[in-house]
């Protein structure tokens, strides 16, 4: 039986803060759990698929040791989640408009699609709901 | 381990959290049901995380062991 469903707001551009989301979504998703992750403000930028790899994990001391140590890459984590679990994952549709961005953008194969706020939080008043 | 069950070993020490456990449920797609799988981790939490997700997701735990710096830790697919 499916357990809580879990959902995640990202708002962080700080490799830290995205390292624990993939990390959260990934092993929740694996464990019979449904997410949703909603991807805004700054943590888009990281989801572009022209950002540079060297640009898409900044931090800090934690990030450095991260890299060094060569912990699983967050956005393969997503990736893992979504191909093992049930992990969906959502573009903020006012970040995009912001950023100038379509869906087309962001890297392949990650997102489920655009989605608003209003949206995301009607389907998240059932569920956990984690802010990164 | 069971005369029909096959087992397959996942190398996963080097692997940093959640790696190990990314890496045995990816491995349990590609299994029959009766089959195992020997995870080898080096990493401490995945020794405590993979035996509970087991625990949670109604797998079987055959049983972990620690050698020389890594563990040994061989799960059953039961559905």
């Amino acid at each position: 039986m499916a357990s809580n469903p879990l959902f995640i707001l990202l708002c962080s551009d700080q490799h830290e803060r995205l390292q624990m989301a993939a990390m959260i979504a990934s092993v929740a998703a694996v464990s019979d759990r449904p997410v949703q992750v909603f991807v805004s403000m700054n943590a888009l930028v990281l989801f572009g698929k022209d950002t540079p790899a060297d640009k898409r994990y900044q931090g800090g001391a934690f990030s450095k040791l991260l890299k060094e140590k060569h912990a699983p890459d967050a956005l393969k984590l997503f990736d893992q989640g979504k191909e093992l679990g049930d992990l969906k994952m959502w573009a903020c549709s006012m970040a995009l408009d912001i950023q100038g961005w379509e869906i087309g953008h962001l890297v392949e194969g990650l997102f489920d699609g655009a989605l608003g706020l209003t949206k995301f939080l009607s389907d998240a008043e059932n569920g956990q709901f984690i802010t990164l | 381990m069971s005369p029909m069950s096959e087992r397959t070993k996942i190398d996963a020490r080097g692997a940093y959290c959640p790696g190990p456990l990314m890496e045995l449920i990816a491995g349990l797609k590609l299994i029959n049901v009766g089959d195992e799988i020997e995870v080898l981790s080096s990493d401490k939490g995945s020794a405590n995380d993979i035996p509970e997700w087991v625990k949670k997701v109604h797998h079987e735990m055959v049983g972990i062991t620690q050698q020389d710096g890594y563990w040994s830790i061989v799960v059953r697919k039961a559905k």
